[in-house]
């Protein structure tokens, strides 16, 4: 998807997708002829069979769906499940691995940018927020961003979702969760998590920007530990940028995260919490920033490459007792040493 | 602290007051809603059931329905309204095998199902006034196993005989048929089902 200028739109491209994750959990229902919201059945009670979602090649929700007769479970609800029951089935494990064969091959919090409904509904919280300014103003008069709170804490959170989905023998989260309410709101009608979701657009609206997709919730908190490993990346061009600070105001994750690449640090943004929504790339004014496959190795940091230059010399200091070096060899070597050592293989 | 301070207090407050509530009434709400067959008891089936719907998708008479907010921590979850529409017992339990964490465990055959146990309000039931009426008996998908009629004189009365529908909690699967069509409604319903889950 590109504007005139050719540039490519990742905001509209996720906008697509976000409306079109919500649809399609809606569509079996639909095309069942039962209707949304929990909305089915007549007032007369009915011995007549009708047809089912369940009889299409796709149902379910974002807990848990049916492709083709292949199960998929959200593995962090399958954690929750495991935690409550005080058990394993290996069946957990296997409807949980598309999952994450596919987020951990793209990137952990892609759910969260590109899927998830909540965020698309905070997103749309921020938006009002900042235009009728309901998290005051900061120093330089632009609309605050409000409180912030440490973007780790979702780990936390997520562990402590696990604890106590084993102390109350209930999947917690599953009770409580906001995407719950708006998913299977939609689907069901089902009211689980609706005080929740309340809360998190309170918040979004008067007190933090994203408080809760940056830093509170534990399924993101998953999906960021999960996200270190993603093959999809914003990546850097260090001569084009002009640390304008333009993606650090656009981020949907936490600005931070994108300061080792604006420091020349690194070549990609590598934190578990990027969702690569490109928000960053599209407010890119000299086309700094892109988004990428594959994954570079992290640079070294200064230390480590000088211990990389350092070590081959004092192997060619040591060799000579043992077996004679030309100063030459030792001074080729040490060079390429050197280099390898930048970045970590 | 500010007024946006007070909001995040406030909304984490309401967060934390819901799941605390939810909590303390988690037995209530066990107690009351009747879940699809091969529900887990003892606690199983709160444990594993992560309220994806797919049970409810998969029900071809539309008897499952997302559990209302007063179920609290169990708000989602599938529960069958026997009054509205009772579960049919299907051959194949297309619910169960919807279900991806097995908090719906394959049944062998409906008469295993154990969903809960029907219990009459001989107060209300017109067939404990000496009136003939029997339905919910006919509306038994094991009828005379789990209910049966058990007929005899009325206590002082030289006239007329009691034909009384009884339950065989060892055998009543708590499909909820016989709730669904008993024909009282004032104050309440003759027959209710106890959950078992």
């Amino acid at each position: 998807m590109k504007n005139a200028e050719g540039k490519t739109r990742w905001t509209v491209a996720r906008r697509v997708v976000q409306v079109c994750a919500l649809v399609l959990f809606c569509a079996p229902l639909v095309a069942a002829g039962w209707g949304l919201l929990g909305r089915f059945g007549g007032a007369q009670a009915s011995d007549a069979a009708v047809a089912t979602p369940a009889e299409g090649v796709f149902f379910g929700s974002l807990s848990s769906s049916q492709v083709g007769g292949v199960t998929i479970l959200d593995p962090f609800a399958a954690l929750q499940v495991a935690a409550a029951a005080k058990a394993f089935d290996p069946a957990w494990l296997v409807g949980a691995l598309p999952v994450l064969i596919v987020y951990g091959l793209i990137r952990g919090r892609a759910f969260c940018g590109w899927v998830c409904p909540v965020n698309l509904v905070c997103e749309a919280a921020d938006w009002v927020a900042r235009k009728l300014n309901l998290r005051g103003r900061d120093e330089a008069g632009r609309p605050s961003d409000g409180a912030r709170i440490p973007r780790h804490a979702k780990i936390g959170v997520a562990a402590a979702v696990l604890v106590l989905s084993a102390l109350a023998s209930i999947p917690v989260f599953e009770a409580f969760s906001p995407i719950s309410a708006v998913n299977k709101g939609i689907l069901f009608g089902s009211a689980a998590g609706l005080v929740t979701l309340a809360a998190v657009l309170a918040a979004e609206l008067f007190w933090g920007r994203r408080v809760w997709c940056r830093s509170l919730c534990p399924l993101g908190g998953f999906y960021e530990v999960l996200g270190r490993a993603g093959l999809v990346n914003v990546r850097i061009d260090h001569a084009a940028c002009v640390h304008c600070d333009a993606c650090s105001r656009a981020c949907l994750a936490d600005p931070e995260i994108l300061q080792p690449a604006l420091d020349g640090k690194d070549a990609i943004v590598r934190a578990g919490d990027c969702m690569a929504c490109g928000a960053c790339v599209d407010a890119c004014p000299t086309r700094a920033l892109k988004l990428g496959v594959g994954r570079p190795p992290r640079p070294k940091a200064p230390g480590g490459a000088t211990f990389g230059a350092t070590a081959p010399s004092a192997l060619g200091d040591a060799a000579p007792a043992v077996a004679p070096r030309s100063p030459h060899q030792t001074a080729s070597t040490a060079p390429q040493g050197g280099k390898e050592g930048s970045f970590r293989s | 602290m500010g007024v946006r301070g007070l909001i995040a207090l406030a909304a984490a407050g309401a967060v934390a007051a819901k799941a605390a509530f939810d909590a303390s009434r988690a037995e209530d709400a066990r107690a009351t809603l009747l879940h699809p067959p091969g529900a887990l008891h003892d606690g199983g089936f709160a444990a594993r059931c992560v309220k994806c719907g797919k049970c409810i998708e998969a029900c071809p008479y539309q008897a499952l329905r997302a559990a209302p907010f007063e179920a609290g921590a169990l708000s989602g979850a599938p529960a069958i309204d026997a009054r509205s529409q009772a579960c049919r017992l299907c051959a194949d339990f297309p619910c169960v095998a919807a279900c991806p964490t097995g908090a719906l465990a394959p049944v062998g055959s409906r008469e295993q199902v154990r969903m809960g146990v029907a219990v009459i309000d001989e107060d209300l039931c017109l067939s404990y006034k000496a009136m003939r009426c029997e339905v919910c008996y006919r509306a038994c998908p094991l009828i005379d196993e789990a209910i049966s009629i058990s007929y005899g004189a009325r206590e002082g009365d030289s006239i007329h005989a009691v034909f009384a529908p009884v339950v065989n909690a060892e055998k009543c699967t708590g499909c909820g048929l016989c709730v669904e069509r008993c024909v009282v409604s004032e104050p309440d319903c003759a027959i209710r089902i106890e959950p078992s889950t």
